[in-house]
């Protein structure tokens, strides 16, 4: 009688590639003015705990300027963020408050008995602009 | 929140130019220490301080007293923006108007003009302001506020940031592990 056993390597690589596929699901987020925080939903031992928000910077919302940034970023075992950087930038105006909500997140920790190499994210923030319809007192 | 309260208090001194004190001097008295109005001089002081009241008043007195046009100009380019502060925008208008039908190259005076407009509601009037303002004055931080007014007034935008995390996994590992890795 033969019973197929799942060696360790193999079982942690299935556990990466999990991760990894987990990783890629994590949705998109929002916000609007309110500035409301929601919760990391990704099944991933990197599940964001919480996602900081950037504010919109005063001058570009006066000039009506919008923008993408993508920040690079390590994560520690112990879910903190650092050597944040940005990568991808269409104007500086949104790349400090990008590195700032980025400094201010942090994601689950590891458990100690768990191995897992080192994570580079990347996080994206769309900085956009939306017409308000405002009706007009008599 | 309406622009006319929004403009009223606070913002609209932020905003309002004035073509103040040292201005005032005449050219040609090089040797006279201080200013040759002390009228408009303390009234361009007032309005820089927030007293409208006080600022129209003595700017007033130093009209009387003014001599040559580039007194006239200034007495007229404060006035506006005196009685656009002491929120009378009609009577702020003929003064703008004064100094622009002798000088269309005073960006000062367009930027008030501008703010009068607005609080008259006349929004197209006040984006050809705003443009010959900043044709005359490109970078001037005022005119760049004042046509963010604008533009709150006319076309409110709502800000949105999207935070998008899906790319993170196609992005190449890191360089080197970070430093409290090993824990």
């Amino acid at each position: 009688m033969s019973r197929q056993v799942m060696s360790p390597t193999r079982e942690s690589a299935k556990l990466l590639f999990l991760a990894v596929i987990a990783c890629a699901l994590t949705p998109t987020m929002y916000a609007g003015d309110d500035q409301e925080s929601p919760p990391g939903t990704a099944d991933t031992e990197r599940t964001p705990l919480h996602t900081v928000i950037p504010e919109y910077p005063k001058i570009a919302r006066r000039d009506r300027i919008e923008g993408e940034v993508q920040v690079c970023f390590d994560i520690t075992r112990e879910g903190k963020t650092r050597r944040i950087a940005v990568r991808k930038s269409t104007h500086r105006l949104f790349e400090k408050p990008a590195i700032r909500a980025v400094r201010a997140s942090f994601y689950a920790a590891i458990p100690r008995d768990l191995e897992v190499p080192a994570i580079k994210a990347c996080r994206t923030f769309r900085f956009t602009l939306e017409p308000v319809v405002v009706e007009k007192e008599n | 929140m309406k622009l006319r309260s929004k403009i009223c208090c606070h913002g609209l001194l932020a905003t309002l130019l004035l073509a103040l004190s040292p201005a005032v001097m005449s050219d040609e008295a090089k040797t006279v220490i201080g200013p040759s109005n002390i009228d408009l001089y303390d009234g361009a002081n007032a309005l820089m301080a927030g007293d409208g009241e006080e600022g129209v008043r003595r700017t007033l007195r130093g009209l009387e007293l003014a001599q040559g046009a580039r007194e006239l100009i200034i007495a007229h380019s404060n006035l506006c923006a005196g009685y656009l502060l002491t929120n009378q925008p009609a009577q702020a208008l003929v003064h703008c108007n004064w100094v622009l039908e002798r000088d269309d190259r005073h960006w000062r005076t367009y930027n008030n003009r501008a703010l009068v407009y607005m609080r008259l509601e006349r929004y197209e009037e006040a984006e050809e302001d705003i443009r010959k303002g900043q044709e005359l004055r490109p970078g001037s931080k005022n005119l760049k506020i004042v046509k963010g007014m604008y533009l709150d007034e006319t076309k409110p935008v709502r800000t949105k940031i999207e935070v998008d995390d899906r790319r993170s996994a196609t992005e190449e590992p890191a360089d080197e592990p970070p430093g409290d890795e090993s824990n």
